[in-house]
C-alpha cells in the first residue's frame, strides 16, 4: 500500500458549509463509525489458498503467454493465417526459381508435388473464403475461385450453393459470373436451370437469364416462358426473359 | 527502497507473477476488510479476495502503465462483489453465516453497551443504499483519498465529498431511527434487504 498523505475525514473540506450543529452530528457518527470492529482476517488461510491458486494457475498462464506472443506476431484470422502462409510459400517458391543454377531433373516430381500441394492450398482457402460470416469474405472467396487453374468439384458445388442459398444478392450474382467457367458442365446448367425458376431477386434473374443466353443453353426456354408471363414479376425481367427466348430460339 | 505497487504490477504484467505474492500480503486484508463490510459475510470475502487475485492474474495485461494500482485492485473487487450478487439467485434469503458481526470478546458489563451501539450503527450502514455504504466504506475504513476514490467511482472529487456529506447525515438519521426501536434486530433488518 501507498503511504497515505492527506487527511481523509471529509470534514476539513466540508467544515465551510457546516452549521456548528451539523458538524457535531457529522464528527460524532464519523468518529463511531470508525469504532465499528473488523471482522478477523485469516491470513494464514488466505495466504494458503492464493499460493495454491498460483501454483495451479501457473502452467496455465505459461500456455496464455505463448498465446498472447502468438497472438502479437500472427494475424488473428484463421483465413488470414491460411493466406499468409500461401504468400510465404509462393515467395518461396519464386525465391527458388530465380535462385536455382540448373533444373535437377531428380527434383522436378517434387517441384510438382509442391505445385500441387499450393493449388490445394489456394483452393481450402477459397472454400474457407465462401464459408464465412462476413459477405464480403465471401465475395473475395468467389473472385479468389476465378484465379484457381483448374478447380475441383469441390468449388463447383460450393459455387452452386452460394448461387442458390446465399443471403446476400451481390455474392449470388458474383457466383454466377464464376460459375461461367463451368458452363460445358451438366451439373452447372441444371443448377443455373433450377436457379431460374427459383430466385426472386430481379437483378440475379436477369443474370441468369444472360447467362443461359450466353452458353445457349436451349432447356432453358421453357422457364424463360414461364418467366415472361408471370405479372408477378418485374417488368424488366419478364422483358429480359423475352430477349432471351428470342436469342435461343434464334440460336 | 519500497518498490511501489504499480511496479510489482507491471512486473507481474511482464511475467514475473512472483510479485503478485509481495501485492497480495500488500492488499489482502484492506480487501478484506472492504468486502467484509460490503457483503457482512466472511466467507463471501474470503472467496472475493481470492477472486480478485484470481482475475488480477487473468487480466494483468490490460493493466495500464499510467494507473494507479489501488484504483485498478478496487475496480476489479467491486466487479468481483457485483458478478458474485448477480450469480446468486436473488430470491434467496442470506443465511445466518453470511451475517456475521465482526469479532469481539466478552467485555465487561460497560462496554455491552457500546458494543449494542456499534451493532446499530452497523445495521444502519447495512441500510443505507448500497452506492453510499459502498462510499463510507472506502473513506472510513479503507482510507482512501477523495481523489482516488473519485477516479475510481468515475465522478469528481467534490461530487465525493458531498457525497459523503450526505451520506453520513443519512446513517446518522437510520442509525437513530434503530435506536428509538430497541426491538429491532440488525440481523433481520439486513436479511430483509438482502431480499430486496
Amino acid at each position: 500500500m501507498q503511504p497515505e498523505d492527506n487527511s481523509t475525514n471529509p470534514i476539513d473540506d466540508l467544515a465551510g458549509s457546516l452549521g456548528e450543529t451539523e458538524r457535531r452530528e457529522f464528527e460524532d457518527t464519523w468518529a463511531k463509525l470508525g469504532e465499528i470492529p473488523a471482522m478477523r482476517v485469516d491470513s494464514d488461510g488466505m495466504r494458503a489458498r492464493f499460493r495454491q491458486m498460483l501454483v495451479a494457475e501457473q502452467p496455465k498462464q505459461k500456455r496464455n503467454l505463448l498465446g498472447e506472443w502468438l497472438k502479437n506476431y500472427l494475424p488473428l484470422k484463421p483465413v488470414l493465417q491460411a493466406c499468409a502462409a500461401l504468400l510465404l510459400v509462393l515467395i518461396g517458391i519464386q525465391v527458388g526459381r530465380e535462385t536455382r543454377p540448373v533444373v535437377q531433373p531428380a527434383a522436378v516430381p517434387e517441384v510438382r508435388e509442391l505445385s500441387q500441394e499450393v493449388r490445394d492450398l489456394r483452393q481450402m482457402v477459397t472454400l474457407s473464403l465462401m464459408q464465412q460470416e462476413s459477405a464480403a469474405e465471401r465475395l473475395k472467396g468467389v473472385s479468389w475461385s476465378n484465379q484457381l487453374q483448374s478447380p475441383g468439384n469441390e468449388v463447383v458445388a460450393a459455387l452452386i450453393d452460394t448461387l442458390m442459398h446465399d443471403g446476400n444478392v451481390n455474392v449470388r450474382l458474383a457466383s454466377i459470373d464464376a460459375l461461367k467457367r463451368f458452363s460445358e458442365r451438366d451439373v452447372v446448367r441444371n443448377a443455373t436451370l433450377q436457379a431460374l425458376g427459383t430466385q426472386t431477386s430481379p437483378l440475379v434473374q436477369m443474370a441468369l437469364i444472360d447467362f443461359v443466353v450466353e452458353t445457349q443453353d436451349r432447356q432453358a426456354i421453357d422457364t424463360l416462358r414461364r418467366l415472361s408471363s408471370d405479372d408477378k414479376l418485374d417488368a424488366t425481367v419478364r422483358a429480359r426473359a423475352k430477349w432471351g427466348i428470342g436469342h435461343l430460339e434464334a440460336a | 527502497m519500497l518498490v511501489t505497487d504499480e511496479a510489482l504490477m507491471r512486473a507481474v504484467r511482464e511475467g514475473d507473477l512472483s510479485c503478485l505474492g509481495t501485492l497480495f500480503d500488500r492488499y489482502h486484508r484492506v480487501l478484506f476488510d472492504f468486502l467484509s463490510r460490503m457483503t457482512g459475510s466472511r466467507h463471501v470475502a474470503e472467496d472475493l479476495v481470492q477472486d480478485v487475485f484470481l482475475r488480477l492474474l487473468k487480466y494483468r495485461g490490460t493493466y495500464r502503465d499510467d494507473a494507479r494500482f489501488e484504483t485498478w485492485v478496487y475496480r476489479i473487487a467491486r466487479n468481483a462483489r457485483a458478478d458474485y450478487y448477480a450469480k446468486r439467485d436473488k430470491g434467496l434469503p442470506l443465511n445466518d453465516e453470511a451475517l456475521e458481526s465482526p469479532d469481539a470478546g466478552p467485555g465487561p458489563e460497560s462496554e455491552l453497551e457500546h458494543e449494542r451501539d456499534s451493532e446499530l450503527l452497523r445495521a444502519a450502514l447495512l441500510q443505507l443504499r448500497e452506492d453510499r455504504r459502498e462510499l463510507l466504506i472506502l473513506a472510513r475504513y479503507q482510507e482512501m483519498k477523495h481523489d482516488a476514490i473519485a477516479e475510481l467511482l468515475g465522478v469528481d472529487p467534490g461530487t465525493v465529498k458531498v457525497r459523503i456529506h450526505r451520506a453520513v447525515k443519512e446513517l446518522r438519521d437510520t442509525y437513530l431511527r434503530l435506536v428509538e426501536k430497541p426491538s429491532c434486530n440488525p440481523k433481520t433488518t439486513q436479511r430483509t434487504l438482502s431480499m430486496i
